[in-house]
């Protein structure tokens, strides 16, 4: 039995998905568009909770996918249906038949400028938190020159009704707390500031994390929302903030303040996602079947979502439901 | 002809005018006596007043007889409102005349006391008693052609209001709507009656004359004697200050409800959000349905639109205001921190040169540091020497307390920054925020210095030469904020600046026209989807020429717009860096 499957998108869903499916006997093609495989997960350094190098993950996960015909630099121009299931016509002109589709396109990250107020954009020192990440992956980053005093504001672009995102982001917590470690661990004699509007630490290990972070990195999480951030004469950031649990307003000059951005919809599927027929959901992530069995399928018969494309995840929810679209499609193709 | 003086038939007219009037006398001392002494000296005062009351005989027949601001919105409209209004005027006036012109009248004598009486209701049933010469004949003929031209006009919107440009009209309850079926059928009975002297049709239409004289007091109907005292008591510069008292009162009686305002309202989105509008709010307020009036009075944006084209020019934004004062609201606030704020330049001691540019940003530029940025940029390029009065985050001006109603609360700010501004010794104020623009002109009292908001600075400054920049092809649309355009009228200005750095596209609506982006801090309880939903219509109507960005003057439109916008969305000052020549 072979069998095409088209996946659009290569990071950590796409791949897994790709690997179970082959594993199957069935045959996966990947389309991606960017040059590498990984998504976003092989722009990081570490995973949370426990320090764990991204690129062991993102280099197994390669491993497996080597035979797996793979398209980088390309995206799917224009698809549709038929008898046999579905053409899709690739931006190098070449036509793929595939017996079903799986969504796996993932998340952009918010774009900071839209907040305004955290002056990402308009002071040098305001950064987010991937680029933070690629500093510890890189070393590289002219903003963190021995930085003193070091601010992360959590919820940036989410759980604001301001931009239009009420979700929560889900892995903005636990990175903020992980990177607040990791600060630590190359400036020890920096002041760590977090401000958070309640911390979400809900799997395994990660309560532990917020502990540690107290307890053997000293940083100081403080329960408000940043409201504004302006410059002093010295290039220093000057940020307001409230302590809701002194019930007090603080001022606070920092070195550097990292923006944990929110994830949002990958919207550069939107045109496909549309002739396919899936539709979004009220936070404008794809709108799956339900949230319980039918979690992997959409609206459409042999259209399969799997990853971030229909909620913000962590990589452990990503690669679990990567198995299990796998799973949802063999039985599809199995049933045809 | 029929030689009588007196026929039963009069007396349901008789019967219905003497109600309306006695109704009219007994409200109108009632209204007067509810206005607060120091506005009932005023109106008084400027009854008397020449200039005054020039301006009232010119709005009394330019409002309530010829309808000029409905004519200037709609041809159609405008007739249809003074064929009946002027139309009933001219045959009830020439009736009168006739009255003194056929002395005494031919067949039957009436003299002394009687003539007062049968005067009041010949002119009105004149035809049955009486004979017209031909040109008075004509006259009568014409002008009543003309209400039921005007009649057939107003039975053809009530089935298609679009034919007269008017998308949602105002829904009503029995009483409007069998006093308007009264007023329909008044003029065409009369006709009736006049050309077949049929006794069953003078009947019907003295019934149906009582009908509408009785229940006017409690209809929309009830606008025509009240316009007339609104109009006198609006020249005399009154402010509305209880929601149901004097002023108000005379305000909510001279509501139409004609719907204008549903249109206009930027919240007319959907039609739940259009039963908000002011129309709506007029008629709850009238009716003492106190629990919707608050609820509306709470939700609305404070745009101004639906007083800029209210036909009647009720300030109804005002009376919300008033509905707004008076429940108490429970805001704890502790302004003790106000004692201990200074400038920078006060702590310093550098206190001041003449020449000096005072800034305020304000809080919501606080909140959008690009234009603070662009706005340094600007005085320091224009080689302005200015002081940043609140760059440490200094008081508000007070604009959300008055909102909510809390005079005290935004007094105690308002003094602290006049005497911050004041000791600073600049002799000009620039700010960034319509909003505050807003109140510094309004409720400040800062003699000597020069209020102004960007717009109008940076416009001086490329005039005067001190600013240059470079004209380029970028497509531009802009947007006025109400607190900018519909208060103060700063439309040439802001526009005056951006058609020398690009392209300056037409909005579909602008000017007076201009709709709120949604943000507005005026309203209380709309839900960030209804706002959403009032920005996205907005945005829209920015578009309509397809412009490559938009440029507003307001911070706070400009957060609004830029969730929306498919285009950038940029702050006038925000310009002068990109073009900066």
């Amino acid at each position: 039995m072979k069998e095409n499957i088209l996946i659009i998108g290569g990071g950590a869903a796409g791949m897994e998905a790709a690997t179970q499916l082959q594993k199957m006997g069935l045959t996966p093609i990947i389309v991606e568009k960017s040059e590498h495989l990984g998504g976003h997960i092989a722009q990081w350094d570490r995973l949370f909770p426990a320090f764990h190098p991204a690129k062991d993950v993102v280099d197994q996960m390669l491993n497996q996918v080597k035979d797996v015909k793979t398209y980088l630099n390309t995206e799917v121009t224009d698809i549709q249906r038929n008898s046999d299931g579905f053409k899709a016509i690739l931006s190098n002109n070449e036509t793929i038949d595939a017996k079903a589709v799986i969504l796996a396109t993932g998340f952009d990250i918010f774009k900071a400028e839209r907040k305004q107020e955290y002056g990402y954009g308009i002071y040098n020192n305001v950064m987010t938190s991937v680029e933070l990440e690629n500093f510890f992956r890189t070393g590289n980053d002219a903003r963190i020159n021995n930085p003193k005093k070091i601010g992360f504001v959590h919820c940036v672009g989410a759980r604001d009704v301001k931009v239009c995102n009420t979700y929560c982001s889900k892995v903005c917590c636990t990175t903020a707390l992980k990177q607040a470690c990791e600060i630590k661990e190359v400036f020890p004699d920096a002041e760590v500031y977090t401000f958070y509007m309640d911390l979400r630490m809900f799997g395994p290990g990660y309560e532990d994390l917020y502990l540690k972070t107290q307890k053997d990195f000293d940083v100081k999480c403080v329960r408000g929302r940043v409201c504004e951030v302006s410059e002093d004469m010295d290039g220093k950031l000057v940020i307001k903030a409230e302590d809701t649990l002194f019930g007090k307003p603080l001022k606070m000059t920092l070195d550097v303040l990292v923006l944990m951005c929110s994830m949002e919809k990958n919207k550069s599927i939107d045109v496909i996602q549309q002739k396919l027929g899936v539709a979004n959901n009220s936070d404008g992530f794809m709108q799956n079947k339900d949230m319980y069995l039918g979690m992997n399928g959409t609206a459409q018969d042999g259209v399969f979502v799997a990853g971030a494309c229909t909620a913000p995840k962590s990589l452990p929810d990503t690669i679990g439901e990567a198995r299990s679209v796998a799973t949802q499609v063999f039985n599809y193709i199995n049933s045809k | 002809m029929n030689s009588q003086i007196f026929h039963p038939f009069v007396l349901p007219f008789v019967l219905g005018m003497a109600f309306v009037l006695t109704y009219c006398l007994v409200g109108l001392i009632r209204v007067i006596l509810q206005l607060p002494k120091d506005d009932r000296k005023q109106f008084l005062r400027s009854l008397v007043t020449p200039k005054t009351a020039w301006a009232n005989i010119r709005d009394l027949f330019g409002d309530c007889l010829f309808h000029v601001k409905i004519w200037k919105r709609n041809p159609l409209l405008g007739y249809m409102h003074s064929a009946i209004a002027f139309g009933w005027f001219m045959i009830i006036v020439i009736g009168h005349i006739m009255l003194f012109t056929l002395k005494p009248l031919e067949g039957v004598e009436v003299e002394g006391f009687a003539r007062t009486f049968t005067n009041f209701y010949y002119p009105i049933f004149f035809k049955y008693f009486a004979e017209e010469t031909p040109v008075f004949a004509f006259l009568m003929d014409f002008f009543l052609l003309m209400i039921i031209s005007g009649i057939l006009i107003a039975v053809v919107k009530k089935i298609h209001s679009k034919i007269v440009g008017v998308k949602r009209v105002t829904k009503f309850g029995f009483a409007d709507n069998m006093i308007r079926f009264a007023l329909w059928t008044i003029f065409p009975f009369r006709l009736i009656a006049e050309k077949t002297n049929i006794m069953a049709f003078w009947w019907l239409y003295s019934i149906d004359l009582l009908i509408f004289m009785f229940m006017l007091p409690f209809t929309r109907y009830m606008h025509i004697p009240t316009e007339a005292l609104f109009i006198l008591m609006r020249h005399a510069g009154l402010n509305a200050r209880e929601p149901r008292k004097g002023y108000a009162l005379a305000q909510l009686y001279s509501c139409p409800s004609c719907g204008l305002c549903i249109d206009a309202c930027p919240m007319s989105v959907n039609d739940k959000m259009s039963g908000n509008t002011s129309a709506y709010f007029m008629k709850k307020l009238r009716n003492k349905d106190s629990d919707e009036a608050k609820r509306i009075a709470e939700t609305c944006l404070m745009c101004g639109k639906c007083v800029m084209v209210c036909p009647v020019s009720i300030e109804s934004c005002d009376i919300k205001f008033s509905q707004r004062a008076a429940v108490p609201y429970e805001i704890h606030s502790d302004h003790s921190y106000l004692d201990v704020i200074s400038t920078e330049a006060q702590r310093s001691g550098e206190i001041s040169s003449k020449d000096k540019v005072l800034y305020f940003a304000g809080c919501m530029t606080q909140l959008t540091p690009k234009i603070m940025r662009a706005m340094k940029q600007i005085m320091e390029t224009a080689g302005e020497e200015y002081e940043f009065l609140d760059k440490d985050g200094g008081i508000c001006c007070g604009r959300p307390m008055l909102l909510s109603g809390k005079t005290a609360e935004a007094q105690a700010m308002i003094a602290k920054n006049t005497e911050l501004i004041k000791k600073s010794g600049a002799k000009k104020l620039v700010l960034s925020c319509p909003i505050c623009y807003k109140v510094f002109k309004e409720e400040y009292h800062l003699e000597g210095i020069e209020i102004q908001h960007h717009t109008q600075y940076i416009n001086e400054l490329i005039k005067n030469g001190k600013l240059k920049v470079n004209k380029t092809d970028v497509n531009y649309v802009y947007h006025d904020p109400c607190e900018l355009g519909r208060a103060f009228g700063v439309y040439d200005e802001p526009r005056e600046v951006i058609e020398n750095v690009g392209n300056l596209l037409k909005a579909k609506s602008e000017k007076e026209l201009s709709i709120c982006c949604g943000g507005s801090l005026g309203s209380f309880n709309l839900t960030q989807k209804e706002r959403d939903e009032i920005t996205s219509n907005s945005v829209a109507d920015l578009m309509f020429n397809n412009p490559d960005e938009i440029v507003t003057a307001c911070p706070l439109c400009l957060k609004t717009f830029a969730r929306k916008s498919p285009v950038p969305v940029k702050d006038i000052a925000e310009l002068f860096v990109v073009h900066q020549a």
